[in-house]
């Protein structure tokens, strides 16, 4: 009570007037909607909109600055029998299934390594994120050097190693182009992993790891039954962060192969975007943005299922 | 407990007071005051000749405002860029008054653009007459939708001092019998190099013309009909696998526009199709190469020689609110004294369309650029004979012409890849 009785006299009359507006700013339920209005605007407008004009165009034929005709599912019919659209598919399951499931073993051997003890840990473990600070683009033009056979560090390497010249041709075989793409994509994906599943070693008890060895449990043991059980949460958000990122990965094959050879590495944002802004048809270009969606969606709702039973 | 409620309170009021205030101020903050000035905006791609672009903004921008206190911003977009920004332009109806259209904007926005039929024609006849290429270039339907500026001509690039290693003086003349010298070369460690994978340009730079000088076409006339699949395109594509095979480096089937630049300094090819930018940069950063290397018309086929045409022109876009301004800017622009100076600052990178300048100044300065001339006579779109159309894009977006090559060069059997070609070719130009 002291505490009103002393403002009243200081703010005087325009404070009684205000008075009902503060009350209802005070609410709970009114102020917490207050403060969220701003961050679900912004997604409606920078998510939202886009999401659901992607899917508008979609069912149009809508070439580039010509007003769009309602075609309902054709632009999904003709990707059904576009030779091109299968290769797509098939290449971004497969890039991303690979990329990922080296990213999750090669992150969790250098999450444990991290967690061991050693001179200069700190410096290491941020020198370690610098393939992910890198901008892409800039980076893979590093590896478009390096892949290049005229001037491959690589190819140096095994021509001196008694391969013969000039070397295999990274970007040029169809197969190696997709495994160079999946090796750049691991390379740079690498240290997302390590150093979350890093942050999730360091939360597991030492003291289980303590009971486990007085149990008489192996180092290969402990790490079944005790690291692998608790980590298991992050593992899988991480996993689930990594499928959508490579899934959706842009940059990397634009910059390096541009979907060639012959296909070999065109993937579903690639392909997209090539029928959208090449060819000029983007409905067209977004029905085939948007045939990731199911694969994704159906991932994500099984993860968080999965999850909310762990 | 009274007072830490309250004080939550006030600062919650505070900071919506401080909020709001400040997004009023933010909104209410006058504009800054608009000039009458008008302002005419004139889109571009980067260009590879530093010199080409600084003349707009440093002389004829200048200029044209001295003369008609119109002011002249010239916008330079990155390479590869254009196409989003046109797109972004058309679809907004904002951004730029005029652009520069390269291969295949002209088809995709051709009706956003005003008919400069009379400019053109009025052009033509002062200043010799355009280049058949140029009419091909630029017209829908019959229809003027830009002025043409010029070509940039994809020719044949060799080292005349390897080439002189197995006895050849002059550029072959027809693809077998470059075939015979390559085969020579690659032998020597010196292979030639044609990009193969999905480059912008220098794959469609070679393998149309390859194509049609076997007398093989992607469709008819009527730009309907598909004809890949022909005896012609056999003999074509069996003739590109050899060639590969025996004259090539493997890597070409992954290459990007920059990588036979980047395998040309490096002394790693002896040939290759390429536009004017290998002998520009080799001059200026390995003079040692620029001296050993020449260009030459592409090879001829059995049924003749060919180029693609790779042009670029300049649009005035029709919701522009200046554009009678920009029309009258670019009659001023086309006029000898400014189109000829601007041409002149970039040697002959860009060749005119236009007979007028077949004997220009210009020309004298690299004679190793003349071919570029006279391989405009038979130069064409991709898609030729039939008129660049949506369809075409849309083939070209998809490497399908590319690719067809590609893939019997990887190994795959001639009928295949053709027949490949014909159901993609097909299910695109269904709709035509």
């Amino acid at each position: 009570m002291t505490v009103v009785s002393e403002r009243l006299p200081a703010l005087g009359q325009a404070a009684r007037r205000r008075a009902p507006l503060s009350l209802v700013l005070d609410r709970e339920s009114v102020f917490s909607w207050l403060m969220m209005a701003l961050p679900l605007l912004f997604l409606a407008a920078l998510v939202g909109y886009p999401f659901f004009y992607g899917i508008l165009l979609s069912l149009q034929y809508r070439p580039v600055a010509h007003t769009g005709t309602f075609i309902g599912l054709k632009n999904f019919i003709t990707n059904l029998h576009d030779p091109i659209f299968w290769q797509v598919t098939a290449n971004t399951f497969i890039y991303t299934g690979v990329a990922t499931f080296l990213k999750m073993v090669g992150g969790l051997c250098l999450a444990l390594a991290m967690n061991q003890h050693f001179r200069m840990k700190n410096l290491v473990r941020a020198l370690l994120l610098l393939p992910f600070i890198v901008p892409t683009v800039l980076s893979t033009v590093a590896w478009l050097w390096m892949l290049d056979p005229a001037f491959s560090v690589v190819n140096r390497l095994l021509v001196a190693l008694g391969w013969p010249k000039p070397g295999p041709s990274w970007l040029g075989n169809p197969t190696l182009a997709m495994v160079s793409i999946i090796i750049i994509n691991t390379w740079r994906g690498l240290p997302f992993y390590g150093i979350t599943l890093l942050a999730g070693l360091q939360t597991v008890p030492p003291e289980l790891y303590e009971a486990a060895t007085i149990d008489g449990a192996s180092g290969l043991q402990r790490l079944r039954f005790v690291t692998l059980p608790l980590l298991r949460p992050i593992i899988l958000i991480v996993t689930l962060f990594s499928v959508i990122f490579t899934f959706a990965d842009f940059q990397l094959v634009y910059v390096l192969t541009h979907g060639g050879p012959q296909n070999a590495t065109n993937l579903f944002a690639t392909y997209a975007f090539d029928i959208a802004m090449g060819a000029g048809q983007l409905g067209l270009g977004a029905s085939i943005a948007l045939a990731m969606l199911p694969a994704l969606a159906l991932l994500i709702v099984a993860l968080t299922i999965y999850m909310r039973r762990v | 407990m009274a007072k830490p409620a309250s004080s939550t309170a006030t600062s919650r009021r505070k900071f919506l007071k401080y909020a709001a205030a400040g997004a009023t101020a933010a909104i209410s903050r006058p504009w800054p005051a608009r000039a009458d000035q008008k302002t005419i905006t004139i889109l571009h791609e980067s260009s590879f000749i530093k010199p080409f672009d600084e003349y707009v903004t440093n002389t004829l921008a200048p200029a044209y405002e001295k003369e008609t206190g119109i002011k002249v911003v010239y916008e330079v977009t990155s390479v590869g860029s254009l196409p989003t920004r046109i797109s972004t332009i058309a679809e907004t109806g904002s951004g730029a008054d005029i652009a520069m259209n390269a291969l295949l904007q002209i088809i995709q926005f051709g009706e956003k653009y005003l008919d400069v039929g009379d400019l053109a024609e009025e052009i033509g006849k002062a200043q010799g007459g355009w280049y058949d290429a140029g009419r091909e270039a630029v017209q829908v339907n019959g229809q003027w939708k830009a002025i043409p500026f010029s070509n940039i001509g994809q020719l044949m690039n060799w080292r005349t001092d390897w080439f002189a290693e197995v006895g050849v003086k002059k550029f072959p003349d027809t693809w077998e019998e470059l075939y015979e010298v390559g085969k020579k070369l690659k032998a020597k460690d010196h292979p030639f190099g044609f990009e193969l994978g999905h480059g912008f340009g220098d794959n469609h730079g070679w393998l149309y013309p390859l194509l049609w000088s076997y007398g093989g076409a992607e469709v008819a006339a009527d730009g309907k009909t598909v004809v890949i699949d022909s005896d012609e395109t056999a003999r074509a594509v069996d003739f590109c696998r050899k060639f590969f095979k025996d004259t090539m480096l493997d890597d070409v089937l992954g290459w990007t526009d920059v990588s036979n630049n980047k395998a040309w300094m490096a002394e790693q090819i002896s040939c290759t199709n390429n536009a004017e930018s290998i002998l520009w940069f080799a001059k200026r950063e390995f003079p040692e190469i620029g001296k050993v290397t020449d260009q030459a018309m592409n090879p001829a086929g059995p049924k003749g020689r060919f180029h693609l045409l790779n042009s670029i022109s300049h649009s005035i876009f029709s919701f522009s609110p200046v554009r009678e301004e920009a029309r009258t800017f670019m009659h001023w622009l086309m006029q000898p004294k400014q189109l000829g100076g601007w041409y002149a600052v970039a040697d002959s990178y860009y060749q005119p369309l236009l007979h007028g300048y077949d004997n220009a100044p210009m020309w004298n300065v690299e004679p190793r650029n003349i071919p570029y001339r006279d391989a405009l006579a038979n130069a064409h779109l991709p898609g030729w004979p039939a008129p660049a159309s949506r369809q075409l894009a849309e083939s070209v977006a998809k490497y399908i012409v590319v690719d067809m090559f590609a893939k019997a060069c990887a190994g795959a059997s001639t009928k295949d890849v053709i027949r490949n070609a014909d159901a993609q070719l097909k299910e695109i130009y269904r709709s035509a």
